[in-house]
């Protein structure tokens, strides 16, 4: 078996920044609680998709080998820097690079000194603990122009990809749910979901999530993604979907919450 | 100390393309030139600024998007590199700038008494946009006038054009207010382009000029029909059809940096002298400058008249603001 285990989960980084905000807490100990559960999964790499890694020419995978720094958000730097040093399967990076095009994708490698990785892949390698020498990251752009479908084939590929190379992996959406924010200043301790209705609807997906029902997710993304201001058109839980070729038994949900007014779940996949 | 001015604004969009097309020892990859006749007006534009020995220029940038406030470079000295995550392959330049401290806080403090959100960014490891960093380099390579950076905030985006843009009319006339009381003489620089349908792909010299044309014969026109108001002075046209353009030819003045801009410099019909046009990845892009100075413009009354037609609000989402609907 190529896929070994499967992950959602969130990629603001106020949690990772300041964990000691009660509901952001609860969402780093879910993390925590997911990267053990991909640790004892035994992956050789990790397939990550984050919406926060924007591309709008080609589709970019990270095929520099190791990137190192210290990286401040552009929203969030009041809560400090985000160090980071993350390694990736370079090997797999640049196959599925090659293979971008089979699927109708112009692609290109990333391997630039300081190339500014995104507060979402960071935050996920830190409380997941991947992107470490032994859980190497294959990491893939969300280009604003393409669809959950494209998305969907571009998992695929990265699996078949580590298929050919006898690979196991495991694969992780990061991003958000609901999408509305507070827009003004608020109490981190004080904070929840912007919307009651959006609360709803990420509730409601979250329940056809651990139920495995597919085809009514299928049936309902379009509505939930355009009620609720999902992240991205939720073209990372397309991500997980590629590459389990449409189908898993069900899932866990680890923690559920806001950050700052928008919806966040630690989600594992039942393979 | 003597009130401020705002000699001038300048419309200098920020394509990091120009940039690499110049080879400046800052920016590590190397081209065979290219968009010369962007960075050729870009260097009238140079010329006519240095000529005004500004104390600060301000720039406010697409590419540093914020959802909570508008948020001011407070920092008194930059550095760093800065890697473009979308041409990380033509732009990987090492900056450093001085920031005008004193004017950014007096900037946050009169856009918190005009009702909007503003934040001060003090971390010192804080990276630097690109468009911040390219339309400053292409309008003063030399880096050695300090500087304000203000974010675009994502409330047009975010909530819609109308309200977006409103904001930032409250954002240019804090901006004013801020210069004035600070007596700094003072530049002003949108970072916009204006159509911005482009190319899905990269050319394989991206330099290669017989790639470069206008991607949409649409935008192209717009872009044509709005220079045009623009040099002949007609604002409050350029203004009403601004919606318009926004929707339909995609423009990148959404962002707010061209409201705010005019809204600091009081929306006067003035011509704006054009240096050029060209596309870069088929968006365009046009180099202007509306020299208040010149016209007798530049000095900064109190802002009385300004308070006028104007209202604060608050609505479901937590936003909160102050609007004016004008022009």
């Amino acid at each position: 078996m190529t896929v070994v285990s499967a992950f959602l989960v969130p990629g603001n980084p106020l949690p990772c920044l300041k964990p000691d905000a009660l509901t952001w807490g609860r969402l780093v100990g879910a993390m925590q609680r997911a990267g053990r559960a991909l640790a004892a999964s035994r992956p050789d790499a990790v397939l990550v998709y984050s919406t926060q890694w924007f591309a709008v020419l080609d589709q970019q995978w990270l095929t520099r080998p190791r990137s190192q720094g210290i990286h401040v958000d552009e929203n969030w730097y009041e809560f400090g820097e985000m160090p980071y040093d993350i390694h990736a399967d370079a090997e797999l990076a640049y196959a599925c690079v090659a293979g971008s095009p089979k699927q109708g994708v112009h692609a290109r490698g990333i391997n630039y000194d300081q190339f500014p990785i995104d507060s979402g892949t960071i935050s996920a390698c830190t409380l997941l603990g991947m992107g470490t020498e032994s859980t190497p990251l294959v990491v893939a752009s969300n280009n604003l122009y393409h669809n959950g479908e494209t998305t969907e084939k571009l998992a695929a590929l990265a699996v078949q990809c580590a298929a050919e190379q006898n690979k196991r992996v495991a694969v992780v959406g990061i991003g958000g749910l609901s999408g509305s924010l507070f827009r003004t200043e608020i109490e981190p301790h004080a904070d929840r979901l912007a919307s009651q209705q959006e609360d709803e609807w990420n509730q409601k997906v979250l329940r056809l999530i651990e139920a495995g029902d597919i085809s009514q997710l299928r049936q309902l993304l379009p509505d939930y993604t355009r009620e609720a201001r999902v992240d991205m058109g939720f073209k990372h839980f397309h991500w997980v979907l590629g590459a389990l070729h449409g189908r898993f038994m069900g899932a866990r949900v680890h923690g559920y919450g806001p950050i700052y007014g928008s919806g966040a779940a630690v989600i594992e996949f039942n393979l | 100390m003597s009130d401020g001015e705002i000699i001038a604004g300048f419309l200098a969009p920020h394509p990091p393309h120009l940039v690499y097309g110049e080879n400046p020892p800052q920016n590590e990859p190397r081209s065979q030139g290219g968009w010369e006749t962007l960075r050729w007006a870009y260097e009238k534009a140079r010329a006519s600024l240095d000529a005004m020995k500004p104390d600060v220029l301000l720039v406010h940038s697409p590419h540093w998007i914020t959802s909570v406030g508008h948020h001011f470079l407070a920092v008194r000295r930059l550095s760093g590199k800065s890697v473009d995550p979308i041409f990380p392959n033509l732009f990987r330049y090492s900056f450093a700038m001085d920031v005008d401290v004193e004017l950014a806080e007096m900037c946050a403090d009169e856009g918190r008494k005009l009702g909007l959100v503003t934040k001060l960014m003090r971390n010192p490891n804080f990276r630097v946009d690109y468009g911040t960093i390219t339309t400053l380099h292409m309008i003063r390579p030399q880096w050695d006038i300090p500087v304000v950076g203000l974010s675009a905030n994502n409330t047009p985006y975010y909530l819609n054009t109308k309200e977006g843009l409103a904001e930032m009319d409250v954002l240019g006339k804090a901006t004013r207010e801020a210069i004035r009381k600070s007596g700094r003489k003072a530049v002003l620089l949108a970072s916009n382009t204006f159509s911005h349908w482009h190319f899905h792909e990269e050319p394989a010299i991206p330099e290669d000029m017989s790639q470069e044309h206008p991607q949409t014969m649409e935008g192209y026109q717009w872009d044509m029909r709005m220079i045009d108001l623009l040099r002949k002075g007609r604002m409050k046209e350029f203004f009403k059809l601004q919606p318009q353009f926004i929707e339909e030819a995609f423009s990148e003045t959404k962002s707010g940096a061209f409201t705010w801009m005019h809204a600091a410099m009081g929306y006067p019909e003035l011509p704006g002298e054009f240096y050029g046009y060209g596309t870069v990845i088929g968006t365009g892009n046009a180099i202007m400058e509306w020299n208040l100075r010149k016209a007798g413009l530049s000095r900064l009354d109190p802002p009385e008249a300004e308070s006028r037609g104007a209202s604060s609000f608050h609505d479901s989402r937590g936003t909160s603001g102050h609007f004016s609907l004008n022009p």
